[in-house]
């Protein structure tokens, strides 16, 4: 099949901005993105620049923007992407600084990892063992998803949070933080749990984009579990964890989500300087003519709320 | 001017085994790799690690070793094998104590399956991405013991200063500059050579930059006829469908829908060692008996749940590359070049013939594999020898002063570098020259070979090398120059590729992987030595040596059958 590759050129040594180069590829069809930029590197311009080892989605080497949107370019066949205009655009990912070409700058994803002592820290010693920890099948298989990631940036460069944070440690460091939290072996859960608590957990906004994870390792809900570690290891005194527990009780209580207290419950009801800056806010609602009510009335059947809450057992606030 | 105690090139399973040993012992050691080290071809070994827990079966390390010696053809050295087989399960609580994530059995043991040639189930995994969790494992202990890694530097040559090890030199792939590694002891780890072939499991990295560079350096290859063409791979992209496959049970069909490999191992049928199977499998599709070239892995009747639960990825592969799914399609698969038994000739510490060099992994031939390796021995043979190698290290750093600077060796790599990128227009560009190279290996040496077609191989790869002298690239920029990069490592595939041919056409016998059609029988007589290839210039072939008899311990060669 013949079609063209838009793609997206810079070098960070010479160019002030980048411009972009349209090859025409040649190739069999069935074949990926990542085998048409080789063709393309071979064929016509050897000075196109990519990562890529493996080919087959498991070194997460060539995660890149393909049609905007963040793939491996091994995994992602030429005919799902190409354009009415018979063309495929490849960009370098987002949130990264690119380098050439679609390289980018890594280190800073690779930092969030070594923030989190991303090692085992066992209680005893770990060495001079004759024989393995036993592990059940069950504590193993809750690692077994997060074992699948290739740490290939897709998910840290589709979330929107490190776009406007990039303090927040991104999905994959959450999702690798759970696999140490949730691994029966280690001793450090509640250090683990304030350490990722301090690299801006609790900025997830839930907006599931990571679950465009090409190795359906879906960190959207290692970082649920994650919350609920810290809460579980009483990490709550922060803004997150408030706004969660004081949400969910509020909906507990009432069976409807009860602003004033919410707002309340975040900031802390006795963080004076927090409630004076957020005053203005609710002056602002005020004028607006759309203040919450100070009391709300549960809602009728408010004990099948109750029943639903304490089957999940959800952590609420006291 | 870097300089270390040890560095390690390479960062896959090997090199960091290697590395968090040299920091356990105190040493200052580095890792350089010309990718990040989670992204080496490591990652991609999917069904397991071979060891005697006899978690699932009764076994022994010397049971183990026994599978070994008969899976090499006898041509592995058995006191290597004996140490290799020993060390195995220490090596696999050693992981576990660290974090690796091993399927259990459901008292909490580590979970073991079978693997051809193995006489019990003695390979431990995690689902069908064994490579992948203990590569992260490994990488999780640089990031304790806070190992340097310099990332994304491509060495290019070793450095010998007095006739011993002083380092190497390398190119920093993101400043263009070319830089010198001094230390004390140098270990590669730099895996296979698989792009040597057309058609390869092997990622694009494995170029065998490790090979060529300690072959140019004076350290011979060993053994490097013997290249392992794995049963499985697919026919469209070549990748790798583990044997795993058929340790859980599934079946090898041809256009008959027939079991075929029971006609040629009669007790072990899918389940034989590895060269068997591929020979199987190659027979059936000359003879007629294959589908585009292709037979058939049948994994329908292991049923979904197992299916999803153990052999997800491989499910994937197939799934993205054919657009068969095979919880109810039988997939078409064909051999594909897999392995490099050979590799740089070591001991059982690693060590080389030049003082402060080692190699360990698939780069080295220690040679635990002899003339065929068994699946599950690539990763424990990166663990035990990537853990010996720096242990030696770790001791002779001790009984050596300052290595002295390689200044000539940097001075002469940057002339020649600077070289290749001022060389304009009328060369050919390097992947033309590569997929030469890819040409002549799998016209000529592939699974079944004979003499007049080993002499044409080697005439073209001769012709290939004339045209190599000049090859050009296109890209001159100092950032991320991944087009000086690959000519470079189309370099070093050709100085690998004559060593390979050269040795199948001296070892007038078949054993393993090395199958003469004109000389079908295994020759004991003549042939229990390894190949020795020495280096004797750029346009020159290489000495042949045969000086090194096979190390025979307990077991007496005996007829091979599956």
């Amino acid at each position: 099949m013949s079609f063209s590759l838009d793609i997206y050129r810079y070098d960070q040594e010479t160019d002030e901005l980048p411009h972009r180069d349209r090859v025409e590829v040649d190739i069999p069809t069935n074949m990926t993105v990542l085998d048409a930029l080789e063709w393309a590197k071979a064929e016509k311009d050897g000075s196109i620049s990519f990562r890529r080892s493996c080919r087959s989605a498991i070194c997460g080497s060539c995660s890149m923007n393909i049609n905007g949107v963040t793939g491996l370019a091994c995994k992602t066949p030429v005919d799902t992407v190409l354009k009415s205009d018979n063309s495929v655009s490849v960009d370098p990912m987002p949130n990264f600084q690119p380098m050439k070409d679609l390289v980018v700058h890594m280190d800073p994803f690779w930092d969030k990892y070594s923030r989190l002592k991303p090692y085992l820290q066992p209680a005893d010693e770990d060495s001079a063992h004759a024989t393995e920890r036993r592990v059940s099948p069950e504590d193993m298989h809750k690692l077994v998803a997060v074992a699948n990631c290739v740490m290939c940036a897709t998910c840290y460069a589709l979330c929107p949070v490190v776009s406007v944070d990039p303090s927040f440690a991104g999905p994959a460091a959450i999702a690798y933080a759970y696999r140490f939290i949730e691994d029966v072996r280690d001793s450090k859960r509640k250090e683990r749990a304030a350490q990722i608590s301090d690299d801006y957990l609790w900025l997830c906004a839930h907006c599931y984009a990571c679950s465009y994870c090409p190795k359906h390792v879906d960190p959207q809900d290692d970082i649920i579990a994650v919350k609920r570690a810290t809460i579980e290891e009483g990490l709550t005194d922060a803004a997150g964890p408030r706004h969660a527990l004081v949400v969910a009780k509020t909906i507990k209580q009432t069976g409807m989500l009860h602003e004033t207290e919410v707002i309340q419950g975040t900031v802390g009801r006795f963080n004076i300087r927090g409630l004076i800056k957020v005053a203005p806010f609710g002056i602002r609602l005020a004028i607006a003519g759309k203040i919450p009510p100070l009391f709300l009335k549960p809602v009728p059947k408010v004990d099948e709320i109750k029943t639903i809450f304490d089957a999940l057992e959800a952590p609420v606030l006291a | 001017m870097i300089k270390h105690d040890i560095v390690v090139v390479g960062g896959g399973l090997a090199g960091m085994r290697a590395a968090v040993e040299a920091a356990e012992r105190g040493a200052d050691v580095a890792i350089v790799s010309k990718m990040h080290p989670v992204r080496s071809h490591s990652g991609a070994a999917q069904g397991g690690i071979n060891a005697a827990l006899g978690n699932v079966e009764e076994d022994s390390p010397e049971n183990h070793a026994f599978d070994c010696v008969k899976g090499s053809d006898y041509l592995g050295d058995q006191d290597a094998i004996e140490v290799m087989a020993e060390d195995a399960p220490r090596q696999i609580i050693w992981l576990e104590h660290r974090g690796c994530i091993f399927s259990r059995l459901p008292d909490g043991r580590i979970a073991q399956r079978p693997f051809g040639g193995a006489g019990s189930p003695r390979t431990c995994y995690s689902a069908d991405v064994t490579g992948l969790v203990i590569l992260h494992s490994l990488w999780e202990q640089l990031e304790r013991f806070q190992v340097k890694v310099y990332e994304e530097f491509f060495a290019t040559a070793l450095c010998v200063e007095d006739g011993v090890g002083a380092g190497i030199v390398a190119y920093n792939m993101r400043s263009g500059e070319i830089e010198l590694v001094s230390a004390k002891a140098t270990i590669f780890a730099t895996g296979g050579a698989g792009r040597v072939y057309a058609k390869t499991t092997n990622g694009y990295a494995s170029t065998g930059d490790g090979m060529a560079i300690c072959y140019r350096a004076g350290v011979p290859l060993m053994d490097m006829e013997f290249v392992q063409f794995h049963p499985t791979s697919l026919k469209e992209n070549g990748v790798l469908l583990s044997e795993a496959a058929r340790g859980e049970g599934a079946y090898l069909l041809n256009s008959e829908g027939e079991r075929f490999m029971f006609k040629y191992a009669p007790n072990k049928g899918e389940l034989a060692s590895r060269d068997v199977v591929s020979r199987a499998e190659w027979t059936e599709i000359l003879e007629g008996r294959g589908v585009d070239g292709c037979v058939f892995l049948d994994l329908r009747h292991l049923g979904r749940e197992k299916i999803l639960e153990r052999l997800p990825q491989i499910r994937e592969l197939a799934l993205d590359a054919t657009g068969k799914d095979a919880i109810d399609s039988i997939i078409p698969i064909l051999p594909g070049m897999h392995y490099t038994m050979g590799g740089i000739a070591t001991d059982k510490d690693g060590a080389t013939s030049v003082p402060g060099v080692y190699a360990a992994g698939e780069c080295a031939c220690v040679s635990v594999h002899g003339a065929n390796r068994l699946g599950g021995n690539s990763l424990l043979e990166t663990i035990v020898f990537g853990q010996r190698s720096a242990a030696h290290a770790a001791n002779y750093i001790k009984s050596v002063g300052n290595v002295r600077p390689a200044e000539k060796t940097l001075a002469a790599e940057k002339d020649r570098i600077a070289g290749i990128l001022s060389r304009n227009g009328t060369g050919e560009r390097h992947p033309q020259v590569r997929k030469a190279i890819n040409k002549a290996m799998s016209d000529y040496a592939f699974i079944f070979r004979k003499d007049d077609e080993l002499r044409q191989g080697l005439a073209e790869l001769h012709q290939v090398r004339e045209v190599a002298q000049t090859m050009t690239t296109m890209d001159k920029s100092k950032t991320f120059n991944t087009d000086l990069v690959g000519l470079l490592e189309t370099e070093f595939l050709m100085d690998i590729s004559v060593p390979m041919m050269q040795g199948a056409l001296n070892r007038t016998e078949s054993r393993g992987a090395q199958s003469r059609t004109d000389f079908p029988e295994r020759n004991d007589v003549e042939w229990m030595k390894h190949t020795l290839m020495h280096y004797r210039g750029p346009n020159a072939d290489p000495e042949a040596d045969y000086s090194r008899k096979v190390t025979v311990t307990k077991f007496e060669p005996t007829v091979r059958t599956y």
